[in-house]
């Protein structure tokens, strides 16, 4: 059983601005309560590529493990570790960051891909966000008859997240944008 | 795998978060004032990122996790993000 979903969204400011607030969606203590199911977030490892301005990064998200109570209860644990990897191309302006649990994942796998370029009807003052989530739950024997309602509770959690983290990333945007007092960032 | 039960004390990387922050505030800056403006051709935030790793890999005692910390000479393997293993692409019921 596997769940994918894409959403679009267009951000109305440069591509700087806004992968600049990706970095702190999280980091943010005023987001931490909109987005509180992220408990922490870890930088594992980075490096960058000085001649092809390319830097990658692995961060670790821990969140509240998803789905309802009674799963938890069944798994046994109260949170989940994620792995965020990410790869930021300056020189042709992109950004994409993939997301995939590393705990739970004899019970569900979900993967986030997520990419933030240039609008091409406005390349230096758009960014247009492509999300797409895929959600497995995997075939267990003592879930199985509940896993489909398990799926459909997951993706409406993750759809409501996502909606959270575009308004985090709008109100960052806007920061960003009145402390370099509207001019380059 | 999965089933540990020692519950929050999984992500007990909180001795770090002062180190974490003070390497966060640094990165944001380099990236925003920086790397995007086309000065990438060294990072910032170097004497900040070797203090935040080493209390890192001292406390990060998830061994998932320390994994990913281990791995960074390989970082090019992060090129093809492959964080687990394969998915095939060619399954069924995909909505939307």
């Amino acid at each position: 059983m596997v769940k994918a979903y894409t959403q679009e969204h267009i951000y109305k400011h440069p591509w700087e601005r806004v992968t600049s607030a990706s970095w702190r969606k999280f980091a943010d203590p005023e987001n931490k309560r909109t987005l509180s199911h992220v408990l922490e977030v870890d930088t594992l490892s980075h490096k960058l590529d000085p001649l092809s301005g390319k830097l990658y990064t692995t961060r670790a998200l821990t969140v509240h493990a998803p789905g309802p109570w009674f799963v938890r209860k069944i798994i046994g644990q109260d949170i989940c570790h994620c792995v965020e990897s990410t790869v930021v191309d300056a020189q042709s302006k992109s950004m994409q960051l993939t997301t995939c649990n590393i705990s739970l994942q004899k019970f569900i796998e979900v993967e986030e891909k997520i990419r933030y370029e240039p609008h091409p009807d406005n390349p230096t003052g758009w960014t247009v966000c492509r999300q797409q989530t895929s959600i497995r739950i995997k075939p267990l024997s003592a879930l199985a008859s509940m896993a489909e309602k398990v799926e459909q509770r997951c993706a409406e959690k993750f759809m409501q997240n996502s909606v959270k983290g575009r308004e985090v990333m709008e109100r960052i945007c806007k920061y960003l944008e009145a402390e370099s007092g509207g001019i380059a960032l | 795998m999965g089933m540990s039960k020692r519950g929050k004390q999984d992500s007990s990387t909180s001795p770090c978060a002062h180190l974490r922050t003070a390497y966060h505030n640094c990165f944001n800056r380099w990236y925003s004032e920086k790397f995007v403006k086309g000065q990438w051709d060294k990072e910032d935030c170097v004497s900040e990122w070797q203090k935040y790793r080493a209390c890192l890999s001292e406390h990060l005692d998830n061994k998932h996790l320390s994994r990913f910390l281990e791995a960074q000479g390989i970082m090019d393997s992060v090129t093809q993000p492959d964080l687990r293993h394969p998915v095939s692409d060619n399954a069924s019921g995909v909505s939307q």
